[in-house]
């Protein structure tokens, strides 16, 4: 299987799940393109493209939410930061990504 | 391949998005509509030959109803193999485990091939394939 293919694949479904949750592709190309090199790397791997950003634990149910686009399972924490964790996704008005901090959710206080 | 065009369905059989299985000349193949274009391609999965047309069609993306292994309609592309299945937290009995361990092991070494792709042309209301 060629991986820029599943890639292409990926966008193209990803696309259609993020944008009427108000989230759009992050406008850094370089960051994109390698974001889901490792999701295409971990689907071969594990079946399921799970976030790269994100430890996987033996706790099947808890791995299902870091599933990318994990953002419906972050909602509040995403929104917060206007990006997902790993910044593949960032909110629709975003035309800056490096000007959004990766903070814990600890840290704003909503874990 | 020949170039030999077979007419195999009215364009009005199958809706945008659809698919429909035909044999044409003794060959099992899958015309899909994808928003009005039509493709053809090998009727049987590249991973373990279940019926395609089963599956669904997303743009020109195919998934398999049985494993969900995915499929470019317009190249035969294999884009994705198999999606483990959820077991659940339930943790099976002996034997059934010890069934389930052997049939994964089996199922690792099955790899996804992609799938042949025909020729097709639209023509006074008829789908024609080219096998």
């Amino acid at each position: 299987m060629n991986a820029e293919s599943r890639k292409q694949a990926l966008r193209y479904f990803f696309s259609k799940i993020v944008e009427p949750m108000g989230y759009k592709f992050t406008p850094d190309v370089e960051l994109m393109d390698f974001l889901l090199d490792q999701e295409v790397m971990l689907e071969g791997k594990h079946g399921v493209p799970f976030c790269p950003c994100q430890p996987l634990t033996h706790d099947r149910a808890r791995n299902m939410h870091i599933v990318c686009p994990c953002i419906p399972f972050h909602r509040t924490h995403f929104d917060a930061m206007k990006r997902c964790w790993c910044g593949l996704f960032v909110h629709k008005d975003v035309t800056d990504p490096d000007s959004l901090p990766q903070v814990s959710a600890k840290e704003l206080g909503i874990e | 391949m020949s170039n030999s065009f077979v007419q195999a369905i009215r364009t009005s059989e199958v809706a945008p998005g659809g698919m429909k299985a035909v044999v044409v000349n003794g060959h099992e193949i899958v015309i899909c509509n994808c928003g009005g274009s039509f493709y053809a391609i090998d009727r049987r999965c590249g991973h373990m030959n279940a019926p395609l047309e089963r599956g669904t069609l997303d743009g020109t993306i195919l998934t398999c109803a049985m494993h969900y292994a995915q499929f470019d309609v317009t190249t035969g592309e294999a884009l994705s193999g198999p999606v483990p299945p959820d077991l659940g937290d339930e943790i099976p009995p002996p034997r059934m485990g010890a069934l389930l361990e052997n049939v994964g092991r089996l199922m690792q070494q099955i790899r996804t091939e992609s799938i042949g792709v025909h020729k097709t042309t639209v023509e006074a209301g008829w789908v024609s394939v080219a096998v």
